[in-house]
């Protein structure tokens, strides 16, 4: 049983964040460790980017300046209010991206104080990467939501964004508004949910096959490629699930401020599609 | 046994990731053949297929996180 419990001997998996030490009345835990890396290597290279601007940059500028531009490019085209969350939207995109990246880096995970708990010995490492911690994800997607009916409000007053969630035959109000307030409310779970569980179950990934092949390694020395595939998924998952929690905010705010259409853009946009091949196929 | 009925549960939860995948599938397929049909459109539609599956595969990781809770958190 107890070789069960652990997940296999060599693996372990802790769901939540372990605590490191406290500071006062503050817990700090490993991904909280996690975090503040990631901001202090984004601070970094925002001194770095700021140090010597140049009007044709460099390589380490246009480095920096490649995913900035591409965001922006993105944002650009959606609203004429780009300019209010183009700041927001490349924030998340590269944070996120940077603390997702973070937890593929060795010794992250890896390096820690051993703690015994009862007769298991347990390794707590030191940093844990942040996505993998549903308090830091959830934290990322409180901000969004904060800013999507933010302005919602603001464009369509509290009024019309109340409408907004009433819909549109009025009669039918007792039983749309429910809906739509957990659908709503459901974007909150949804963003947080997918980056905590993409992040979560690929550092589970690559531990179990690290698991799984560290046993053949004394049979098959190559079996050490078969984690650094992953790892190279991970890698691009990492990016892909930082540029959709990135799109999606924007997207829910493009959806608050367009006017009228609102709650309903999605169900014309479905329907929509077939007449518009048919018309552009006659 | 509590354990390895756990265990049971996370598979059975999985069983939930047959959904997204099929959804996956067509998605994919769509995009394609709209990038078949149309290749100078792959700027326009690389964002709202990205969009659009990530939609659809969060609902297979809801599965792998409950699946994942009852194996490494499983409740007492």
């Amino acid at each position: 049983m107890p070789e069960e419990e652990g997940g296999g001997g060599l693996l372990h998996v802790s769901i939540s964040a372990e605590p490191l030490f406290t500071i006062g009345p503050l817990t700090v835990t490993n991904s909280m460790v996690g975090a503040v890396l990631a901001s202090a290597i984004l601070l970094f290279l925002t001194w770095v980017f700021l140090r010597r601007p140049q009007l044709v940059p460099g390589r380490v500028q246009s480095l920096i300046e490649w995913p900035i531009e591409w965001i922006s490019g993105i944002v650009e085209g959606t609203t004429s209010r780009w300019k209010g969350y183009l700041a927001l939207v490349t924030g998340l995109f590269l944070m996120i991206l940077v603390a997702n990246w973070i937890g593929l880096l060795p010794g992250v995970g890896t390096v820690g104080i051993i703690e015994h708990h009862g007769e298991e010995e347990v390794l707590i490492p030191f940093v844990r990467a942040a996505g993998a911690d549903l308090n830091f994800t959830l934290a990322l997607a409180i901000v969004s939501f904060v800013v999507f009916v933010w302005w919602g409000i603001r464009i369509n007053g509290v009024g019309g964004y109340l409408m907004e969630l009433v819909g549109e035959p009025r009669y039918m109000a007792p039983l749309m508004f429910p809906i739509h307030l957990i659908s709503e409310l459901s974007r909150l779970v949804s963003l947080s949910m997918r980056l905590f569980g993409n992040v979560f179950a690929g550092e589970v990934l690559i531990g179990t096959m690290l698991a799984l092949t560290t046993a053949a390694l004394f049979v098959l020395p190559l079996a050490f490629f078969v984690p650094a595939v992953f790892l190279g998924l991970e890698l691009l998952f990492g990016a892909v699930q930082a540029l959709v929690f990135a799109l999606l905010t924007m997207t829910y705010i493009t959806m608050a401020i367009a006017e009228h259409e609102g709650g309903h853009d999605e169900e014309h946009e479905q329907s929509d599609p077939a007449s518009h091949t048919a018309a552009a196929s006659t | 046994m509590e354990g390895n009925i756990a265990a049971l549960a996370a598979g059975l939860a999985m069983v939930g990731a047959i959904g997204p995948g099929i959804g996956l599938g067509i998605g994919f397929s769509k995009a394609m053949e709209a990038l078949g049909r149309n290749p100078e459109a792959s700027g326009a539609i690389f964002v709202p297929y990205i969009l659009g599956l990530a939609l659809t595969e969060a609902i297979g990781i809801y599965c792998l996180v409950v699946s994942l809770i009852l194996i490494f958190a499983p409740p007492a």
